[in-house]
């Protein structure tokens, strides 16, 4: 189990890393230290980087977008990124529903996607 | 033995049971009402003399699982058997339960009439729930029949079969359980003693596994596989093991398997295309069932990763029908691209596959989709390169 | 109930199968790593891997989460079929059993407010998949992944 919650913030962003095989306790502590955390700071965006998770299966998925949703009501923006083509493909057969989850394939392009996730929910245009 | 001298006895005991806290041990008249309360009585069922003494011994019994009729037919069965063994709940004071595992001897008199009993009783809670526990175990284990679960005691005596074991060793439980486990080695590895080393590694290791000669019930030899794993109680102490087995004489060639496995590679080198930085063209050529849309999926996905691949363009152009699991296929792909971050672009759908999905009632959701390949192309390009924030947003909506 | 001592060693084919005990939420860590060493020795893709390991780790939970004190076992082994491999699990437990198995196989029913996805979604992960419940006596799951 991990030792601490793995949060970073960099700007208006916190980052969450979830790595290794996590047991669901561990999954839900994530998951309280991220909504903590959003509200604390009012972040406006949380980057879920999942690239060091080999499986996701129902439980974590449900977390995680239940995660996404929690962090729509405190007034933030969310992205998934680095979701691998195995987890994806398994993810789909499954049958979890993700639609309203933003994903992007990796830390770089979430940074921009929340941006402009951002930018579109306060009606801001380029 | 007289009536006196088997009284004085008990009376000369009673000090000495007085001491033993961890049994209940108490004396009953012929009608089963209790006469002694000592301090092992109450330390288990927290009951006092006062409160016990002169009751009828069912007060010690919850009347819905043992009633007093019952009892009375025990005093009976033990008068008859002169020496019966009780199982059963038992209330302590504070109307939690124990079970009881109790042993009732009949006192008899000179004139050969019973004079009374004594019961000595014992709380076995813990060793009824580790029995339940495993035998709820050997169940399970008895819907397995392609292999043999069997569990031994610390000394290697069988004391557990399963129907794989049937199977394989021919053996009933009748036959071998309550044998030790070395009836089924070879006569040469019973004199080693090779089964009492193999229990030890598995006590020492945490398992222990091996491979070797076994023999059947009509004596003909079997090579198995054999793992071991130690069972132990809360201290840590072995108290059995649990020993899986399997017949391996039919065992499969290998070079055949990596021939497959060679041949497999060769089919999956389905070209995806690099036309742009961050864009992949999968051109899908002839008929696809779902075994190979499953294959050219992943080769996909695994090339988005690679490539970090914002766009990817699924030309079905080649395709000469899509039938529902095929266009089902096409669309997880997409989806499974998408949550990976990568936009998908179907190109070269027929008037024919466009009616059919339609027509399947197949969720379309955001799936785009352009009829040429150079108007995907297109697309594509304005998607990872000068499109609009708007549009880009879309793409990724 | 003392727990059996279990490794989480990959076995070859045709060995014996490593059983993992399941009696609470931490056991689906071993189920999962059981899974995915004997994934390898099968010579699993990681997508196939992937789906195995996902779909063990939905019937462990229904264990946890549904057989009585959360308690069955899992056994893991090597499958061959001609030059084919595979890993091949059994899912036991003797807990309630599901009474209506064409529901429980459907996707959206749960009788534990979630989402009802873990029978229906396993079996559309692994090549093979069959069920035996017996309300009352307990459920029994097999899966089969192959390597092709
Ligand atoms: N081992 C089991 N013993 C008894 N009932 C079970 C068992 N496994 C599943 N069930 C029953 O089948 C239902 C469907 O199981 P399934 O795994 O599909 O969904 P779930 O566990 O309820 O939700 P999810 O898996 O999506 O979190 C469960 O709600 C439960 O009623
Ligand atoms: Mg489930």
């Amino acid at each position: 189990m991990l030792e601490q919650v793995p949060l970073q913030r960099l700007g208006h962003t916190i980052i969450v890393t979830l790595q290794g095989d996590l047991d669901d306790a561990t999954v839900e502590r994530i998951e309280r230290a991220v909504t903590d955390e959003v509200a604390k700071v009012r972040a406006r965006g949380v980057l879920i980087d999942v690239s060091g998770l080999a499986v996701v299966d129902s439980f974590v998925a449900r977390v995680i977008a239940r995660l996404v949703g929690m962090v729509a009501l405190l007034g933030a923006v969310s992205t998934i990124v680095g979701i691998q083509p195995a987890v994806a493909i398994t993810l789909v057969e499954l049958g979890v529903p993700m639609d309203h989850v933003h994903t992007a394939l990796n830390a770089e392009q979430g940074m921009a996607r929340l941006r402009r996730m951002w930018d579109d929910t306060t009606g801001y245009r380029r | 033995m007289a009536e006196a001298g088997v009284d004085s006895a008990l009376t000369a005991y009673e000090t000495m049971i007085d001491s033993v806290t961890d049994y209940e041990i108490i004396r009953l008249d012929p009608e089963g009402t209790i006469l002694t309360w000592p301090s092992g009585a109450k330390q288990l069922t927290g009951y006092s003399a006062e409160e016990t003494v002169g009751q009828p011994l069912s007060m010690l019994y919850p009347s819905d699982e043992v009633p007093a009729e019952r009892l009375l037919g025990e005093l009976r069965v033990a008068a008859d058997k002169g020496r019966h063994k009780i199982e059963s709940w038992q209330s302590r004071r504070d109307g939690a339960r124990f079970w009881a595992s109790a042993v009732l001897t009949p006192i008899h008199g000179h004139d050969r009439s019973i004079s009374g009993y004594v019961l000595v009783a014992r709380d076995v809670s813990e060793a009824r729930e580790q029995e339940l526990a495993m035998r709820s175990m050997e169940q399970m284990l008895d819907a397995i029949t392609d292999y043999e679960v069997i569990r031994l005691d610390q000394q290697g005596v069988v004391r557990s079969w399963n129907p794989g074991a049937r199977t394989l060793k021919q053996f009933t439980a009748e036959e071998v359980i309550g044998h030790h486990v070395s009836m089924f080695y070879t006569e040469e590895d019973r004199r080693s003693g090779l089964a009492e080393r193999e229990m030890a590694a598995a006590a020492r290791a945490g398992r222990y596994e091996t491979e070797g000669w076994r023999v059947r019930k009509d004596g003909s030899r079997f090579w198995s596989s054999i793992s071991l794993s130690p069972i132990r109680d809360d201290k840590g102490e072995v108290t059995g093991y649990v020993k899986v087995a399997r017949d391996l004489t039919d065992r499969r060639e290998q070079e055949q398997l990596v021939q497959r496995q060679r041949d497999e590679i060769l089919e999956l080198s389905t070209p995806v295309i690099q036309v742009w930085d961050k864009v992949l063209v999968l051109p899908i050529i002839g008929t696809l069932d779902s075994a190979r849309a499953a294959r050219l999926t992943e080769s996909l996905l695994e090339r988005i990763a690679v490539d970090q691949a914002e766009v990817v363009i699924l030309d079905i152009s080649g395709v000469p029908a899509i039938d529902t699991d095929v266009a089902q296929h096409l669309l997880k792909t997409v989806e499974a691209a998408r949550l990976m971050g990568t936009t998908s672009i179907l190109s070269g759908v027929r008037p024919e596959t466009a009616q059919a999905i339609v027509h399947l009632g197949i969720e379309l959701g955001r799936l785009r989709s352009r009829n040429s390949l150079q108007d995907a192309l297109q697309l594509a390009l304005r998607l990872v390169g000068g499109g609009s924030a708007d549009e880009r947003v879309n793409a990724h909506a | 109930m003392t727990p059996l001592a279990t490794a989480a060693e990959p076995r070859a084919p045709g060995e014996a199968p490593t059983l993992v005990q399941i009696t609470g939420e931490a056991d689906l860590l071993r189920v999962r790593s059981t899974l995915r060493a004997q994934a390898q020795v099968a010579g699993l893709g990681l997508t196939a891997a992937t789906k195995l390991v996902t779909a063990g780790s939905e019937l462990a939970r229904n264990i946890v989460r549904y057989a009585t004190h959360g308690q069955g076992v899992v056994l893991v082994e090597t499958a061959e079929e001609g030059s084919r491999r595979g890993v091949r699990a059994r899912f036991s437990d003797d807990g309630p059993g599901i009474v209506d198995l064409g529901a429980a196989m459907t996707d959206g029913y749960s009788s534990g407010g979630s989402m009802g996805l873990g029978l229906p979604g396993s079996r559309r992960l692994m090549d093979e998949f069959e069920i035996d419940s017996v309300p009352g006596r307990g459920t029994t799951i097999v899966i089969c992944q192959w390597n092709r």
